[in-house]
């Protein structure tokens, strides 16, 4: 009785989880006329993800969303283990305080510095470029300090091992570390891609060329060109939340995993 | 003034970044030579905008035909462009647009700014006494006019005949009064339809939409330089926006676009009266054709007048752009030729893909000649409406700010009116005693 | 080569960790700690938004005294911050409890938790808008039987708030639910069995055996979700896609005033001076957190 209990009471605390969700997928699937329609649908459709893919430039967004998400993931996780291994392996003058500046800028966040980064980026060149969007979303303290958390555990005689063979630091990190921290890479990943295929402000405020825009920022638009048409609104939200259903479902399993032995205890 | 020592060293340091050959490397502005304009709007290539999007695109590609200096379109989606970071990064940054389109609201701001081109020069005499009177003083400063308007948007109440005959009503019900507004309306109040709306989202468009009811008792934020916002006039407008929502005949929120969307709202069938503009008239005609509608005048007050507000926006030059002559030219070419294809180009903007109250008198006339104010919505628009309205006042956002949070706490957050116009008036009055700019009107 | 290994161990673990930091590092510098030093610069200037500066020494802090408006984007912010972070924290630690143990079903369970934060804030704000929309939205009409069909969730002030603390709950309750679950991963079972044996309830099981083994985690969930809560996406995506920080103010949080004041106003100092004090706000709030619990083990080694 007590086991089945709590299960059950997940279950449908699941369910109204995403209910909402869920509800937006179905209206999405319903006629124009009858999006307010309370209760379960008595024609589907297709149309409405039809209209969005086919006569607003979706797939583009989506590509350039893919492109930026990806290349800032990979680039960014390189980057990210790079610097935590250094900071959770090797013993160096500064090393406190380099972490302790590191850790500090996960106090600021995008809203408050935007007008400054703004300026910074047109600076560089970076205005108005797939550049633009990539560059400034790859440096984030978060990703270093999981990792760091995570490198902290690993046994320090299999890195002994290789130094016994007269390895560099450089060949250390390649062919021991990164090889071990391939599920915590993994995890990084989705969340890494979910957190930038989801960016709004900053590609808003970055990109003018039309052929630049992101899928966050043509659904926000749609909403003001398609003001009254909720239905084909629905249509390109859920369009724009399925390559990340997919990645999460994907990379679900591991998420747990990754967040334990990062060391987030 | 003087650039400050600070901005220098911090130009040194990030040019010095810049010189990082990695980073630098990666983007590239373009057009820096003065022979491309950049013309920054908000009317999209979308299927609802089409019509609008393309009379843009051709007005370009003509301009571009006959010239060695081109201009070219970038849309901003309409919310990005209003509220958004977009217009206000560039500027900050020095990278404006060349050309771009700027509401009343929004005129002191970039004219205090310094970014306003005159468009004097390019004007011809008779392209500026073709314009209705009042409109280009409203964008002029010490004579020069600064921005050229594209059309005339005024407000009036639309309302559904379908909502109306559905609760047993007839045109005789049509209020002409607050008191019978809001007695309407609760009649009007359904399981699922408002009575009456109003945008109910802070911003300058409900400013824009609230102005009616002010002036209607002879109210005004500010008289001859000095505050006069504490005044019964701004007090029993106010009040009248709060009893729709006490009497729980009008929405807290809006659907759609907002308040001035009618397709939305009172087309869908969620509101059986609505204030909003001539725009909707050519909205409803792309988008909701079935939807059987009226318009009348904004009711008044008890010994109040008739009053609207006249919106529109203009087309303005970036003084500090690459080539704010040509610029200039380029605006008063596509609104203020006064040759044939000029007056239909204007007439087409007016009257063929939006509705609006043509700005100039000789495309009115055209206008006319064709039919387009003849009957229906237009014509009461052009004839009754329109007539009774004043241009949307140019208030700097320190004006704006006060007034709109009176609006929101009196409609929203059930605020004594008399309290919340004494607040704004005190605010107002501050900011005017510090303010240094151009004339507030 | 010969150079290299000539070098001490030490320098060359130095300079090799250099080496490696020297990407992050760089990066972190140009695109977080210089705008932060540009906007601690700007506080000390006025800024028209075209490019004009005009230095003024203290007066956009002075300017903050008599500010009635960022005193009630101050309260709105507070109030959100000292119920989104207590209610979160419960429900994602309770969603944590019920998600621990095997059962079958459990990774549909635990995705659809975390599902919401799948969404980007954008989405979000369309989907709530959708489902609140006045008297036709999904909500009102679930609740029309019960006589409150014609309430405005969005609209009306003393909701607006609860309504958006608890959608952001809904939205991060997943992700802190799967870093309450890597902590508990940590508890060994055989202590609790063992507490068990003793004779401890379920409450006593939780307070003396989970609870302490837990305390780096919730300091983390806590430190992250007030952050977040004062600064991050969800106190400025969200609200400006759902309320735009109304109706009447009710949900203008610090940093949708900050953005107003830069982007509405026009007035960048400004917006660079309260951006400083929020900053300064938050390092003594964590600083204090961090105080009180002894640290998150963010320095072990």
């Amino acid at each position: 009785m007590r086991t089945r209990f709590w299960p059950i009471v997940a279950h449908v605390l699941a369910i109204i989880a995403v209910l909402p969700l869920l509800w937006i997928v179905i209206s999405a699937l319903k006629p124009a006329a009858d999006v307010f329609d309370f209760g379960w649908p008595t024609t589907w459709t297709l149309d409405n993800l039809q209209y969005v893919l086919l006569k607003i430039p979706m797939p583009r967004f989506l590509l350039n969303s893919a492109i930026v998400s990806v290349t800032v993931t990979v680039i960014a996780l390189f980057f990210h283990s790079m610097a935590a291994y250094a900071l959770a392996r090797l013993r160096f003058p500064g090393r406190g305080i380099i972490f302790s500046g590191i850790m500090s800028t996960l106090l600021v966040s995008l809203p408050v510095i935007l007008v400054p980064l703004f300026l910074v980026a047109k600076q560089l060149g970076l205005l108005d470029s797939y550049a633009g969007l990539i560059v400034p979303s790859i440096f984030h303290a978060f990703g270093i300090f999981l990792l760091r958390q995570y490198y902290l555990n690993i046994p320090r005689e299999l890195e002994e091992a290789a130094d016994l063979d007269g390895c560099g630091y450089w060949r250390r990190y390649w062919s021991v570390i990164l090889p071990l921290s391939r599920p915590v890479l993994a995890s990084l990943s989705v969340l890494f891609f979910l957190a930038n295929w989801n960016a709004f402000l900053w590609p808003l405020t970055i990109t003018r060329n039309p052929d630049l825009r992101v899928i966050q920022l043509g659904v926000s638009g749609m909403q003001g060109q398609y003001a009254s048409a909720w239905n084909l609104i629905l249509a390109a939200a859920v369009i724009a939340a399925i390559p990340t259903v997919v990645v999460f479902v994907a990379g679900q399993r591991r998420l747990v995993d990754a967040m334990k032995t990062t060391g987030l205890k | 003034m003087a650039p400050p020592p600070a901005q220098l060293s911090r130009r040194t340091l990030l040019s010095a970044f810049a010189a990082v050959p990695l980073l630098s490397a990666c983007g590239n502005s373009s057009g820096g030579d003065g022979k491309e304009l950049s013309f920054w709007n908000f009317y999209g290539p979308s299927d609802d905008q089409g019509p609008q999007s393309k009379w843009f695109v051709a007005a370009a590609e003509e301009w571009n035909r006959n010239n060695e200096v081109k201009v070219k379109l970038r849309y901003i989606p309409g919310k990005d462009y209003l509220n958004g970071t977009t217009l206000q990064t560039a500027f900050q940054s020095g990278q404006g647009p060349d050309i771009f389109l700027i509401s009343p609201g929004d005129f002191l701001r970039y004219y205090n700014g310094g970014v306003l081109q005159d468009l004097g020069p390019a004007l011809s005499a008779a392209a500026r006494a073709d314009y209705l009177p009042g409109l280009l003083e409203a964008r002029s400063v010490d004579g020069k006019v600064y921005g050229l308007p594209m059309e005339i948007e005024p407000l009036a109440m639309y309302y559904s005949e379908t909502a109306f005959e559905k609760a047993g009503l007839s045109e005789a019900d049509l209020p002409k009064t607050w008191d019978q507004t809001l007695a309407v309306a609760e009649k009007l109040t359904g399981k699922d339809r408002y009575g009456v709306m109003f945008e109910t989202l802070p911003g300058y468009y409900q400013n824009f939409t609230w102005y009616p009811f002010l002036w209607q008792g002879d109210g005004a934020p500010i008289k001859d330089g000095k505050v006069a916002f504490d005044s019964p006039a701004a007090v029993q407008a106010l009040k009248f926006w709060q009893d729709t929502i006490q009497h729980k005949v009008a929405p807290r929120k809006a659907l759609g676009d907002g308040g001035g969307d009618v397709v939305s709202n009172l087309g869908s069938g969620a509101a059986a009266m609505q204030e909003s503009g001539i725009w909707a008239v050519a909205d409803l005609r792309a988008k909701a054709r079935n939807v059987k509608y009226g318009v009348i005048p904004h009711p008044t007050p008890d010994g109040g007048k008739p009053a609207t507000d006249l919106g529109g926006w203009a087309f303005v030059a970036n003084s500090k752009g690459k080539n704010p002559e040509a610029a200039a030219k380029f605006i008063a070419w596509a609104l203020g030729s006064t040759d044939a294809a000029g007056i239909e180009r204007q007439r087409q903007w007016n009257t063929v893909v939006k509705t609006n109250v043509p700005p100039r008198k000789s495309v009115q006339a055209a206008a006319d000649a064709k039919g387009a104010f003849a009957d229906g919505a237009l014509q009461k628009f052009v004839s009754e409406i329109a007539p009774t309205g004043k241009p949307e006042p140019r208030f700097p956002p320190e004006v704006y700010q006060p007034i709109a949070d009176a609006i929101q706490a009196c409609q929203l957050n059930a605020a004594d009116p008399a309290k919340a116009a004494a607040d704004a008036a005190s605010r107002i009055d501050t900011f005017l005693q510090t303010y240094q700019g151009a004339p507030i009107s | 080569m010969a150079r290299l290994q000539g070098m001490s161990r030490k320098r060359r673990e130095a300079l090799a960790a250099y080496a490696f930091l020297a990407p992050d590092t760089l990066g972190l510098l140009i695109f977080v700690a210089l705008p932060m030093a540009l906007a601690f610069g700007v506080a000390f200037f006025k800024v028209d938004g075209f490019g004009n500066y005009q230095y003024v020494g203290l007066a956009n802090y002075r300017l903050m005294i008599g500010d009635d408006q960022l005193l009630a984007a101050l309260k709105v912010t507070a109030i959100y911050v000292v119920t989104f972070v207590p209610i979160a924290f419960v429900v994602s630690f309770a969603l944590a409890m019920l998600v621990r143990n095997q059962f079958r079903g459990i990774g549909w369970v635990r995705s659809a938790f975390f599902l919401p934060n799948v969404v980007s804030l954008v989405v979000v704000g369309l989907i709530w808008q959708f489902l609140l929309v006045d008297k036709r939205g999904a909500l009102s009409k679930l609740l029309a039987p019960f006589g409150l069909g014609d309430v405005s969730f969005l609209g009306t002030p003393s909701l607006a708030l609860g309504t958006y603390v608890l959608i952001s709950v809904w939205f991060l309750m997943g992700y802190q639910m799967l870093v309450f679950l890597a902590g508990l991963k940590d508890v060994p079972r055989e202590l609790e069995d063992a507490a068990a044996i003793d004779g401890a309830g379920s409450w006593q099981r939780f307070r003396y055996v989970i609870w302490p083994l837990l305390r780096p985690t919730s300091f983390f969930v806590v430190v992250n979700s007030t952050i977040g809560a004062v600064t991050g996406l969800q106190a400025f995506d969200l609200v400006f896609v759902l309320t735009k920080g109304g109706p009447a103010r009710a949900t203008s949080t610090v940093v949708l005033y900050i953005y107003e004041q830069a982007f509405t106003f026009n007035n960048l100092g400004y917006a660079a001076a309260l951006t400083t004090v929020v900053v300064a706000l938050l390092v003594l709030c964590t600083g204090l957190m961090f105080g009180l619990t002894r640290g998150g083990r963010f320095d072990e080694d």
